[in-house]
């Protein structure tokens, strides 16, 4: 293994195992060494996160261990993030998520930010028990492209809907993507109050993220292609 | 038999007279259609004894379900130890806890004497409606009392859930020191409910499924503070915890029975079919039950659904027909009716005497 290659899987162990000193220390032996950060970020922290994702779903890993395996992940990015070059990294798709209001349930929401976070996405955490017109509102000044919902309990569902709704009077859907998730959610509540996407667990909230993210960029396209049609 | 005799007689290993599966719910038991038809609504039923009685009641008297539990909500343990409580006067809505107050034993309100822990919040409501209903219902529906235990109290409503689940692997000491120091408080409530007249205690710990933590957390923490809290009170116990409790080759099953309750209750999460297996090679007639999915089925599906559930989950096993935890409240009466008289024609004669 090349001395490059003997960092990231320090980083990428240093996840798995949850050992938070070891992922800064790695990381800063990757600045040291003149590692990309990025590189560092996406083939050590990253990976070592998608491993602890698999585990908890295989049943390896339960939430005790994946929660102290983002602590190391997000102590190994406070240092490497700063020193990203902006112009070598593609601006990241904004994403807002939050327990919706009334509910204070937050490590399943937790693990879905780590997740998004170590797939790339700028996560703006508005943490538990967020009011309607906060997920809107960040939304659109942050210019996110998706706002993620996460409830564990059955009468705060109607708090999504609320959002949907907003959305729907602002006149924002299509522009601002949505996924739920939670122990009361059901591709059936997604249907209901026409939510964008709904994900059963983390890993899946990754995927449809980017797929939602996905949908608005070629709308997007398509609708720039329209303009330019129309104005030749 | 009336449904005390015949709970009574299962649960205290008398399975040679009971003649029909019993079927009750496990954890909360109340309707909008209680609330409406007994002018017992929330939040007024969780704060007034004659409320709470007639709420409490009010499945039974609609439906013919076979259990009369209190209290209503999840976070009454928490409340007595000094967690700030939303009950959302004038709304009909669960009662949330507005922060997490403490991180260790040190700053939750405990008292030095645990007997003076029943005397909070609304326990004493809770011990009150206990003696309305046992003065109305002895001896004909069980009265139960719940006990929302300390992993689950603690975990989800007092201390930050996410820095309490990192405890478990950086601070064991912690989960162990809780646990030792809420359990004499938390058997004080058994027994004042016991006192009070509640035929069954069943204790809830949802926090504690292979939906969050391992089995070696469940060996190392529930199992051995749990067995601990439930003989601190005299018989019948029983044991309820929601998710999932089997999976693969990994199961808690084992450990839950091994607790000393004289009977555990599973959710939809939980294979009925595995369960029964497992308790069958553990500790052959064990009484276990459970499991329709209370949301999808009893609230969500059409009667033949709910019927056709009701007749396998008899042929997986279960010694009680019931619901995988609360009865939601936006049930229709219609519904828990359909569930409850497909529980007695299939449930009759009871699995053991087929």
């Amino acid at each position: 293994m090349s001395e490059k290659e003997k960092i990231f899987e320090r980083l990428i162990q240093a996840v798995i195992q949850g050992e938070t000193e070891e992922a800064e220390k790695a990381a800063q032996d990757a600045i040291n060494a003149g590692l990309e950060p990025f590189k560092a970020i996406t083939e050590g922290l990253a990976k070592g996160m998608e491993v602890v994702g698999d585990k908890f779903e295989k049943k390896e890993y339960f939430l005790p261990e994946v929660l102290i395996s983002a602590d190391a992940m997000y102590a190994g990015l406070n240092i490497l993030l700063p020193l990203l070059k902006t112009e070598t990294v593609e601006k990241k798709e904004k994403v807002v998520i939050g327990v919706v209001e009334g509910d204070i349930h937050d490590i399943g929401k937790n693990i879905v930010k780590a997740m998004l976070t170590a797939a790339g996405y700028e996560v703006i955490d508005l943490g538990r028990d967020v009011p309607t017109q906060k997920f809107v509102e960040t939304a659109t000044g942050e210019q996110a492209r998706v706002i993620a919902m996460s409830t564990l309990m059955t009468p705060t569902l109607m708090s999504m809907k609320s959002v949907e709704e907003e959305l729907e009077k602002k006149g924002l859907k299509g522009e601002v993507k949505t996924i739920i998730g939670g122990g009361t959610v059901t591709e059936d509540w997604k249907s209901s109050i026409g939510s964008d996407a709904y994900g059963k667990d983390a890993m899946e909230a990754v995927g449809k993220v980017k797929m939602l993210v996905d949908q608005i960029k070629a709308a997007v396209e398509l609708a720039k292609k329209k303009r330019e049609d129309i104005s030749r | 038999m009336n449904p005390y005799e015949r709970l009574m007689a299962l649960l205290e290993g008398r399975k040679g007279d009971v003649d029909r599966l019993p079927v009750w719910c496990p954890a909360r038991t109340c309707t909008l259609d209680g609330m409406k038809m007994f002018d017992a609504y929330w939040p007024a039923a969780h704060k007034d004894p004659e409320k709470m009685a007639r709420l409490a009641a009010s499945v039974y008297e609609l439906t013919g379900n076979e259990n009369i539990s209190v209290p209503f909500d999840m976070t009454m343990e928490a409340e007595a130890l000094g967690a700030p409580c939303e009950y959302f006067e004038g709304k009909i809505k669960w009662i949330s806890v507005k922060k997490f107050i403490a991180t260790d034993v040190y700053d939750m309100d405990i008292p030095e004497d645990p007997s003076e822990f029943v005397e909070r919040g609304r326990i004493p409501v809770c011990i009150e409606a206990i003696k309305i209903l046992k003065r109305k219902y002895g001896g004909k529906v069980p009265v139960m009392g719940i006990v929302n235990c300390p992993l689950t109290s603690v975990g989800s409503y007092v201390i930050d859930s996410v820095e309490f689940h990192k405890f478990m692997i950086k601070d064991p000491e912690r989960i162990h020191r809780i646990y030792k120091t809420l359990n004499p408080c938390f058997a004080a409530q058994a027994n004042a409910f016991r006192e009070a007249g509640a035929d069954v205690i069943v204790y809830t710990e949802e926090a504690a499924s292979l939906d969050n933590i391992s089995p070696k957390h469940f060996e190392e923490f529930v199992k051995p503070h749990l067995t601990e809290l439930i003989n601190m009170t005299k018989p019948p116990r029983v044991l309820h915890i929601c998710g999932t409790l089997v999976s693969g080759k990994l199961e808690v099953v084992s450990s839950m029975i091994d607790s000393g309750a004289e009977a555990i209750t599973i959710e939809e999460k939980t294979s009925m079919t595995e369960a029964r297996r497992i308790a069958d090679e553990h500790k052959p007639g064990y009484v276990i039950g459970g499991n329709i999915n209370a949301y999808n089925v009893i609230q969500g599906s059409s009667i033949e659904v709910i019927r056709d559930r009701v007749k396998k989950v008899v042929e997986e096993g279960t010694d009680m027909v019931m619901p995988g935890c609360d009865y939601w409240i936006e049930t229709p009466t219609e519904h828990i009716k359909a569930f409850v008289s497909a529980a007695v024609e299939y449930g009759t004669p009871p699995r053991w005497k087929k």
